[in-house]
């Protein structure tokens, strides 16, 4: 299992650096991602697709669909690619700390 | 980068940590402009050094399969007698029943005349590099299973000089290289014996996975495992899957301005609707769509939320016979119990080959339930004259993607040109198309896997063939300003499309954008008083 270390701690990450243990996520764990992605500072607007995208994997095991994510944080599928240089699935999904979309998604 | 040297059958077996080969983006056929640029595009993604260290790196460059490096020499061992047991067994009747026959006559009968090779998108688009030879990694199939598999074989092998030595090297770098095929079948097609190349590489990486334990996370782990336990390898629950239907329910009904209504579990239906759930969630128009066309002919149809009712993938087909059983298995059973007249198969090419090939051998008697394709249940439909439809409304570019699983695989050819020359007036083919079309890149399993750096060599070798024929197609309209609209009726083939599309920029630079078929048939409706295709959202 490869390893990454972010925000001061050792993390298991897949091949693609997303964490494996989503419970060990923290909100510095989330700046450390944007960081290397030459995201400075966390705006609002991150942490409002952030949140939503996390709490909607906690209760529902899966990743909301983009549909879903544009509705519910009323940014268009554009600004979200602004906000999140890798888009929805490769970068919000990765800095809110939960395992990369598999299985025909 | 150096030319490659020749590479020779025994070279699998050499017992160093050295690449066989190194793909070189500049030794790739060319593509058409602007993609004939090789310095402004992206290039293949090496594996840092960080999984240098961890993952074996022996065969071309790529990881699909992110192999962790053995801990020692008693593990290769233990792999290398594994795969041994595993060669014997493919050919024992009692293990290997649904396979056996096709898998002797594709080992016996090769006369090595390479009439396959000429017919292998992989091997053609990497400007034939000896690796991705259709006859390389059967041939030295061929010879482990004469040398290795048969009695007094390896006595024979002396002596015929057919040596290929069984160790660590040869089984590490034959998993990954039995992941460089897409198991489309196009060399096959092209055998004048009728030799299976494709069925010969599924038997080897069903050999990994029942007797290693060896498969790609994608397929197995976070496959058909998942499948069966919550539903979808997606991880999409019933429930979840529920809400979702209702969520989009309410958003087309808004945005349409007709009423959509998803139907669920319904007993005794004529027809129950087996979607992919991946579908669902990143290419809803296309479930929706379903539901508009079946609604408006009057059709009695359902979808099942039991698991996995409402996931129509199969990934057994690519990997594995045990869990394809498994899945196949469910699915007629929840159709079954429902009581429905038929199932009939979604937009899903390996969906298709489960139900509808290989479960003819698998699912007799009272499992036998009627399955039908999308593909001539909507002929039927839109021919029926009971949803008026409007053509000029699909007055744009339009070509046509044939999935292997559907057209090649099962001859259907015919079904979905008729719809598209009868609603979309600028409909043009590819060249070649139906049985004799190419791969997209993704088939056999590999629009599913993700891992380390494969989407480049999806994107870069294995979907050349396709990118570069669809550009074709599109040749008198270039540039963006011209939106074109590309048919693709497969879930794999459309996420294929999706790493083609992010590596390139190809919405961008050409404006083709893809779709499914329901989406044109939706769209051509003519009571619908709002474009059902949404160039902007897709």
């Amino acid at each position: 299992m490869a390893k990454m270390e972010l925000a001061g701690m050792m993390l298991e990450v897949d091949e693609h650096g997303f964490m494996q243990e989503t419970d060990r996520w923290n909100q510095d764990v989330a700046r450390a991602y944007g960081a290397l992605e030459g995201v400075n500072e966390l705006t609002e607007e991150h942490w409002a697709a952030l949140n939503y995208l996390r709490s909607y994997y906690l209760e529902n095991g899966i990743c909301p669909m983009i549909r879903r994510l544009i509705k519910e944080t009323g940014f268009p599928l554009k600004k979200l690619y602004d906000l999140f240089p890798e888009g929805p699935a490769n970068s919000a999904c990765k800095w809110a700390g939960v395992p990369k979309s598999t299985g025909c998604v | 980068m150096a030319k490659n040297k020749p590479l020779k059958l025994t070279d699998i077996s050499r017992e160093v940590e050295d690449r066989l080969a190194d793909i070189d983006i500049e030794e790739l056929i060319p593509l058409p402009p602007p993609y004939d640029k090789n310095g402004g595009l992206p290039g293949i993604t090496q594996l840092s050094d960080d999984q240098k260290q961890r993952l074996v790196n022996n065969l071309d460059g790529f990881s699909a399969l992110a192999l962790p490096k053995p801990k020692n020499k008693e593990e290769e061992d233990k792999y290398v007698r594994q795969f041994e047991a595993g060669l014997k067994k493919l050919l024992r009747k009692g293990d290997n029943w649904t396979f056996l026959q096709p898998l002797l006559l594709s080992l016996e009968h090769c006369v090595r005349c390479q009439t396959c090779s000429e017919a292998c998108p992989v091997y053609i688009a990497s400007g034939r590099q000896e690796i991705y030879r259709p006859t390389y990694r059967a041939e030295i199939f061929r010879r482990l299973i004469n040398k290795y598999a048969k009695p007094g074989g390896k006595w024979l092998a002396k002596l015929k000089g057919a040596d290929i030595e069984l160790n660590w090297a040869t089984i590490s770098r034959l998993f990954e290289l039995a992941y460089r095929c897409n198991l489309c079948r196009r060399c096959s097609q092209h055998c004048p014996i009728g030799v299976d190349n494709g069925l010969i590489t599924r038997e080897l990486r069903k050999l990994f996975s029942q007797e290693l334990g060896w498969a790609p996370k994608e397929l197995h782990e976070k496959g058909t495992v998942l499948q069966l336990q919550v539903g979808s390898p997606t991880g999409l629950r019933p429930n979840v899957a529920k809400d979702n239907l209702e969520f989009l329910d309410e958003d087309f009904t808004e945005s349409l301005g007709i009423k959509v209504e998803t139907v669920w579990d319904k007993k005794d239906a004529d027809v129950l609707l087996l979607h992919s759930a991946g579908d669902i969630l990143s290419f809803p128009e296309s479930v929706i769509g379903f539901a508009i066309i079946c609604d408006a002919a009057g059709i009695s149809w359902t979808l099942s939320s039991e698991i996995p009712g409402y996931e129509g993938v199969n990934y057994g087909v690519f990997y594995d016979d045990v869990q394809l059983a498994r899945v196949a298995t469910r699915h007629v059973q929840i159709a079954r119990k429902l009581g429905v007249k038929k199932i009939v198969m979604g937009e899903c090419g390996h969906e298709h080959k489960a139900l509808a090939t290989v479960a003819d051998r698998l699912l007799i008697g009272d499992l036998n339930i009627p399955r039908e394709s999308f593909m001539t249940f909507f002929e039927n439909i839109v021919f029926s004259g009971k949803i008026k439809f409007d053509p000029t409304k699909n007055d744009f570019p339009v070509t046509l993607h044939d999935p292997c699983n559907v057209v090649r695989n099962l001859g259907i050819v015919e079904p979905q040109r008729r719809i598209l020359r009868y609603l979309c007036p600028q409909f043009r083919e590819m060249t070649p198309h139906g049985v004799d079309n190419y791969c997209c890149g993704g088939g056999g399993g590999l629009a599913v896997m993700s891992d380390v750096n494969i989407n480049d060599f999806k994107a870069a070798v294995a979907g050349r063939m396709k990118f570069k024929q669809i550009l074709e197609a599109f040749s008198d309209h270039p540039g963006p300003e011209v939106k074109k609209y590309l048919c693709a009726p497969c879930l794999n083939c459309k996420l294929q499309l999706r790493v083609i599309w992010d590596y390139y920029g190809v919405q961008e630079k050409s404006g083709i954008y893809f779709g499914g078929l329901a989406e044109l048939i939706v769209n051509a409706m003519a009571d619908l008083k709002k474009p059902f295709i949404n160039w902007g959202e897709m």
